[in-house]
């Protein structure tokens, strides 16, 4: 598990923001996460109120948007979910796929004063 | 109360990180230094390789070692036992080391005069592929034990390391180990991958890797 140690990292990223931004209160964190970012969301949750203790953040939410993982086939063009990385196309069988979108770790946005 | 409102800020959580490893890499590479960043599992032997690695190239390269660990000093000590210049960074319960600690690290070392820099990260093959460390070379070992299924699990890892190092070939009977079946993930995954199959501690294999590492550094200035 190395979601506390990245949500750290985060908290840093934030705080930074708040100072040069002059925000007094965050209400909401918003982060993206892929489904094959490698990042589990359960677990952002759980360290969520570790990682903010005594930051601005210390009273604030969490939002977690998860972005499906999709792959486009090469070989016959069908888009599909892929849920393990090694997957083969569901309609073609091939292997040969281009990752569209599952990768993403993003702080998407803040709701704050 | 003042209104709330939504700032948008759509950055990549490890862009930051990104940003401050690439201005590692530009100040290690304008003093003359190439920085290698080893990764692996716990156990993996990444200890016995780089005391291996530094008996190999110390007549040809001036050599320091960042060793970094959650806690203890018992790599650092192994490592002082070869003669290079060694410095301890505990990481205070973190998983990986990031661009910043890198650099502190460097600045503790001092790197005037040193030719190699081996940053030993935390043993884990997760966190390590994410944050970038301003490394010239990223290299990782997958030892024997831990399984040929490896790429598989942790492919990140395998796509962002320049070199793989093979290593306990030398308990190979005693494990369901296909060393093709690695090569073979490993270069799928990452085609420009470079493969040394090794035993660090029979000090077999190693040689092959030296020469190599060796050959990097002097074209690297």
């Amino acid at each position: 598990m190395h979601e506390l140690g990245i949500m750290i990292h985060i908290v840093d990223q934030i705080e930074e923001i708040a100072k040069t931004q002059h925000l007094q209160h965050i209400d909401t964190l918003v982060l993206e996460v892929g489904e094959l970012s490698g990042i589990v969301p359960h677990y952002l949750e759980n360290v969520y109120p570790m990682a903010v203790e005594n930051s601005i953040l210390q009273h604030s939410k969490l939002q977690i948007h998860v972005i499906p993982g999709k792959v486009l086939c090469r070989d016959c063009h069908h888009v599909f979910h892929l849920v393990t990385p090694q997957q083969a196309c569901p309609k073609c069988q091939g292997n040969n796929h281009k990752l569209i979108s599952g990768q993403e770790f993003n702080i998407k946005e803040i709701v704050a004063y | 109360m003042e209104q709330l409102k939504v700032i948008e800020i759509q950055k990549n959580v490890y862009a930051k990180n990104d940003e401050e490893a690439a201005k590692v890499r530009a100040e290690v590479k304008q003093k003359g230094v190439y920085l290698m960043n080893l990764m692996s599992s716990p156990g993996s032997g990444k200890t016995t390789t780089l005391v291996r690695t530094i008996q190999h190239l110390k007549e040809k390269l001036n050599i320091g070692i960042i060793e970094a660990d959650i806690d203890s000093d018992v790599d650092a000590k192994t490592i002082a036992t070869t003669g290079a210049k060694v410095i301890q960074l505990h990481t205070g319960g973190m998983c990986h080391l990031d661009a910043n600690m890198t650099r502190q690290g460097l600045d503790i070392l001092e790197t005037d005069g040193l030719d190699l820099v081996v940053l030993e990260n935390i043993g884990n093959l997760v966190c390590p592929a994410s944050f970038d460390t301003g490394a010239t070379l990223n290299v990782m070992i997958l030892s024997v034990p831990e399984g040929d299924d490896k790429p598989l699990k942790y492919p990140k890892m395998f796509k962002v390391v320049d070199v793989l190092l093979i290593n306990k070939l030398d308990a190979i009977g005693y494990f369901d180990f296909d060393l093709n079946a690695v090569i073979e993930r490993a270069k799928a995954l990452n085609p420009n991958i470079v493969i040394f199959p090794m035993s660090a501690k029979l000090n077999q294999g190693i040689d092959a890797w030296c020469d190599w590492l060796e050959h990097a550094v002097k074209s690297s200035r």
